[in-house]
């Protein structure tokens, strides 16, 4: 977004510091890279070497006890891809990212805007709100999958105590369903952080704005689609790229509800390989699985970012 | 709100350096439960000397961690010159844990789990007769010995063994007029006429999860005189006796006799709602009484309202015999360059383990079958309600863990029995499995 | 007169009171769905077993709370606890120190391979740590961390450096930099006229970082499962599944436990919240 909001240029005054001469001119040049070494260090030792590791095994033969025996190429992508449990565990990824990105960033941000208003008892609802995000996803999972069972869960019996059924309801009669409900789940515990990230893009918006655009005669939705939607489209932009990531890597949900059964119907990339590496000890299979989720990733993680922040933003 | 900031970052930084200063503390000193005994009993110097053996456990129960502990102290009040340090891991995650130590070369001495093929064939393992006396090795059943042969050697030792029968619920079959199904085609009878007395109890429980869906498998080919390999240890999982087998489970599940849903319905559940009346009949541990005579205690039910029940021998198909199903862990030892001295040490530990009092102990800890002759006179003596289940242990049958491809058969005979939930058919789906296993 | 500013008035008020009740419900409905579970939760483990399993009551007859008694004898719930704030709160403080520096040089310096670093921050989150977790114990192997609250504390900074660094990148932007300029012609050096003058203001984005990074931490399981093996420096996540047992899942202590963990982290945020809402002292806007 460019020029649409009177925003500061920021970034340009920054580009002009004040003229530097002789040797500062070296050091501006090296400074940047000063400030950034920290974090670049800690995420090379952490998590790059890691990754490293990942590729070595992608590409190795390895013993279920998880020794590696030799080099082997393609041998285990070839594997997981002939395997046809693979389309299907693709398929339940994507519809799983999909929905819970994308239903848990509207519910989100709708939220978000809810609780950005100024009414009695806000501090307690914000409080609450956080409760799903700060509940371990394992409990989290369980809890769900404690609630909606058909014998004992606590839903049939509340529902039944009201007087809304006279029978249990299975809540869970095809795969379909309890993929369904895992997805719920999900979105349950991904609004949080969709709604925080939004709010405290909210925050830093100047009520001048807002004030301009009513004396303009603007409506609340006028205001909402050419101020707020603007202004917030960074940090939304940013919260849903980390979102897509972290969904499509989820684990607790799934492991904690059906652990990918029956017959992969509700597997995810994730449960898969894990499953593959503890359960069929196939560390190489399961590395090699885990590449092809990468590429996924960066390339719908790619598009998106261009996609979205194509228009006229320089800076991203 | 700088002032917060910088409390807030104050506070942090003294939390994590107090984190170090702990974690410091707690490399060069040994856990508090032995300082007491490394004080007053050694000589300053001799701590260095000490031989140090690591154990990782599965958590069989609520009790187990404590047991451990409790042993820890013990052997290392009594042995000088070992640092015994067991980590109890629960059993969700104990191949998690495992399988990353070993891939980086981290293995522990002693491992305590259910599968060992996979390390043998990856030479990560010492021959049972390495690390365990002579005297002690003596005292295991041989049957149960054997499970752990691969090659004529015995690489693993058994730690405790579980058996499965059929639990019934007295009341149930009474009131719908049955009696205790002995064959496959006494039990759909007897499922029609619970399912007619009461729509609302599920009269048979199978459990076809990812948890332990090879259970289930085991328990129907195993009581139609069938089994996963040949006599000669060739796989034959698509065996006529077998697609029998899973037709008549599946038909099971079919006619609505069953819990609502198999593939996700794990024994636990199936546990619990047999405690709670709402199923009448499921095959399971020998736990299982322990465990709701405990649910009861803790919640004072009175007598009237608790089920009355007992258990047979699992129903099998025609004149089959009936087959129990063993579950038998391991004790094995890890091939981690171990001195002479360290080798003595680990038959110490043992040695300690195995001591006939202690040893049933453990076993009845959380209500398992002991592994060893003498344990198992103890555990009956002990425990008239055990020695039933003494006898069947000695002579169920387990599954083929010593063979490499185990791993692979058990997660394929759960996807069978998942699709065919699904309504896959069972013939072509276990012809599949063979191929993909034997060829 | 006073009669057509009624009638202009009244709609107004009618549309706003309409508003408000149509606000409290949305906000009455969600808190509603939102506690469900943990209203579940709390009437669960305050149940015996074969009350839980009778699935009859919604509320316990008779509460047990001897159930959040017993979980702290049952296993080590204050030690865990305390891991958990210290692996939280280190993690969150180092994910920091690194963070801000470098969320500052991206938004107020110009130097090569900016886009490159900004790419590769995303890119190293698209692994899931299960799939990371043998390289990361060889790490860890390597540097004498394994079995070591630290090491957990690198790992969660880590992870958490995506998120830190884009939020705090776009906080800084948002944020006018004639402030700091106006600071260093005053004779401020870099550093002095961020912490003077940058930090202050966006403090309401460095405290919703500061949330994110913390509660993350909190909840990590999988990698502190692998790493620690002594059961005294298990965090929460870990620890409760003591209740998870080979023969049976201890539905009212895992639960019990499960809404003592949640505690700490509210109380966080409650005090946090204020900030939150504080809202911008000054600046100029930039997405």
């Amino acid at each position: 977004m460019s020029t649409k909001t009177p925003a500061a240029p920021a970034a340009e005054l920054a580009k002009k510091p004040p003229r530097p001469s002789g040797s500062k001119k070296l050091f501006r040049k090296v400074e940047p890279y000063i400030w950034i070494a920290p974090s670049i260090i800690l995420m090379a030792i952490f998590i790059v070497t890691p990754i490293v590791k990942v590729f070595q095994l992608s590409l190795s033969d390895v013993s279920r006890a998880g020794k590696i025996k030799g080099f082997n190429g393609l041998e285990n992508f070839t594997k997981v891809l002939k395997s046809p449990a693979f389309s299907l565990v693709l398929k339940n990824t994507i519809v799983w990212t999909i929905a819970v990105v994308v239903l848990s960033t509207i519910l989100g941000f709708m939220l978000a805007l809810v609780l950005n208003n100024k009414f009695r008892g806000r501090k307690v609802a914000r409080a609450i709100v956080v409760f799903p995000w700060a509940t371990t996803l394992v409990i989290q999972a369980s809890a769900w999958n404690f609630i909606i069972n058909k014998d004992y869960g606590t839903l049939n019996t509340l529902l039944m105590k009201l007087g809304f059924i006279s029978a249990p309801v299975n809540w869970t009669p095809t795969p379909g369903a309890y993929f369904t409900w895992e997805i719920a789940c999900g979105i349950f515990v991904t609004i949080p952080f969709v709604t925080f990230c939004v709010l405290s893009g909210l925050q830093s918006i100047d009520a001048s704005y807002y004030e301009a655009a009513t004396v303009d005669g603007a409506g609340y939705f006028q205001k909402l689609f050419s101020i707020t939607l603007p202004l917030v489209k960074s940090s939304l932009t940013v919260a849903t790229v980390l979102n897509i990531i972290y969904v499509f890597n989820s684990f607790p949900i799934i492991w904690t509800m059906t652990k990918g059964d029956p017959a992969n119907y509700t597997d995810t990339l994730v449960t898969y390989l894990y499953k593959l590496a503890f359960y069929n000890g196939k560390q190489g299979e399961t590395s090699a699985v885990s590449v092809i989720g990468f590429v996924i990733l960066l390339i719908c993680a790619s598009v998106y970012m261009i996609y979205t922040l194509r228009k006229g933003d320089d800076d991203l | 709100m700088k002032k917060f900031l910088a409390t807030l970052l104050a506070l942090v930084m003294v939390l994590s350096l107090a984190a170090c200063g702990g974690d410091k503390g707690g490399e060069t000193t040994p856990p508090p439960a032995d300082t007491g005994s490394t004080d007053t009993q050694t000589p300053p110097a001799g701590s260095g000397d000490k031989i140090d053996i690591s154990v990782i456990a599965a958590e069989y129960g609520q009790n187990t961690k404590e047991w451990w502990a409790g042993f820890q102290n013990d052997f290392n009040g009594s042995h000088d010159g070992i640092n015994l340090n067991v980590e109890v891991v629960s059993w969700n995650d104990i191949y998690t844990v495992v399988n990353t130590r070993i891939s980086n070369n981290d293995a522990p001495d002693i491992l305590n789990i259910d599968v060992f093929a996979d390390y043998v064939a990856d030479d990560l393992l010492l021959p049972a007769q390495d690390y365990v006396s002579d005297e002690t090795y003596a005292k295991f059943y041989d049957a149960f010995l054997e499970q752990s042969n691969i090659d004529g050697t015995i690489w693993a030792i058994p730690d405790l063994a579980s058996a499965r029968a059929m639990y019934y619920n007295k009341g149930i079959l009474e009131a719908a007029g049955a009696e205790v199904p002995t064959t496959w085609d006494e039990l759909k009878d007897v499922c029609a006429k619970i399912k007619a007395y009461d729509s609302s109890i599920y009269p048979w429980g199978i459990d076809m999860t990812t948890d332990e869906g090879q259970a289930a498998f085991a328990y129907y080919i195993w009581n139609n005189g069938s089994d996963f390999t040949d006599a000669s240890g060739n796989w034959t999982l698509n065996a006529d006796a077998n697609v029998e087998a899973i037709e008549y489970a599946i038909s099971l599940v079919k006619d609505g006799y069953t819990n609502s849903d198999p593939a996700t319905e794990t024994r636990y559940a199936l546990q619990d709602l047999f405690g709670a009346g709402k199923l009448a009949m499921v095959i399971g541990p020998n736990s299982i009484p322990t465990y709701i005579a405990d649910n009861y205690a803790k919640a004072n039910t009175p007598e009237e309202e608790q089920i009355d029940f007992a258990f047979a021998a699992i129903p099998t198909n025609g004149g089959n015999a009936s087959v129990s199903a063993g579950v038998m862990d391991r004790f094995m030892c890890f091939d981690n360059g171990h001195s002479a001295e360290k080798l003595e040490a680990i038959k110490e530990f043992f040695d300690f383990f195995y001591e006939d009092n202690r040893y049933s102990d453990w076993v009845l800890m959380e209500g398992f079958l002991p592994a060893t002759s003498a344990g198992g006179e103890i555990v009956a003596a002990s425990d008239p309600d055990m020695a039933p289940w003494v006898d069947i242990v000695g002579s169920c049958k387990f599954y083929p863990t010593a063979k490499a491809e185990w791993a692979d058969v058990k997660q394929g005979v759960i996807n069978v029995e998942q699709q065919a939930l699904l309504g896959g058919d069972v013939q072509e789906l276990l012809d599949a499995l063979q191929s993909e296993i034997a060829g | 007169m006073s009669q057509p500013a009624n009638a202009v008035k009244k709609p107004v008020s009618i549309k706003k009171t309409i508003l408000r009740v149509l606000l409290y419900f949305v906000v009455l409905d969600v808190c509603v769905i939102t506690l469900y579970p943990y209203f579940a939760m709390l009437c669960t483990a305050l149940k015996n077993r074969v009350e839980i399993f009778s699935g009859d009551t919604v509320l316990p007859v008779v509460p047990l709370w001897s159930n959040f008694i017993d979980i702290w004898s049952r296993a080590p719930m204050a030690k865990y606890m305390l891991n958990s704030v210290l692996i939280a709160g280190g993690s969150t403080i180092i994910a920091m120190l690194c963070g801000i520096p470098a969320a500052y040089a991206l938004a107020r310096m110009k130097f090569k391979g900016q886009t490159a670093f900004l790419g590769f921050v995303i890119v190293s989150q698209m692994f899931a740590p299960v799939v990371l977790l043998i390289g990361i114990y060889q790490v860890m192997q390597r540097l004498g961390l394994t079995d070591n609250i630290l090491g957990l504390i690198f790992i969660n900074a880590a992870f958490n450096q995506a998120f830190t660094i884009w939020l705090l990148r776009g906080t800084f932007m948002g944020i006018s930099a004639e402030m700091e300029q106006a600071a260093t012609i005053d004779g401020c050096t870099r550093v002095q006229s961020m912490m003077k003058v940058l930090l202050p203001v966006a403090a309401p984005g460095i405290v919703t970082t500061l949330i994110f990074i913390f509660i993350n931490a909190w909840n990590e399981y999988t990698v502190a499962l692998c790493l620690i093996s002594t059961d005294t420096y298990k965090p929460l996540t870990v620890g409760i599944n003591t209740f998870n047992g080979y023969n049976m899942i201890e539905w009212q202590y895992l639960f019990a436990a499960s809404i003592f963990a949640i505690v700490p982290v509210v109380i966080l945020f409650m005090c946090i919240e204020k900030n939150l809402v504080s809202g911008l002292a000054s600046g100029g806007v930039k997405g």
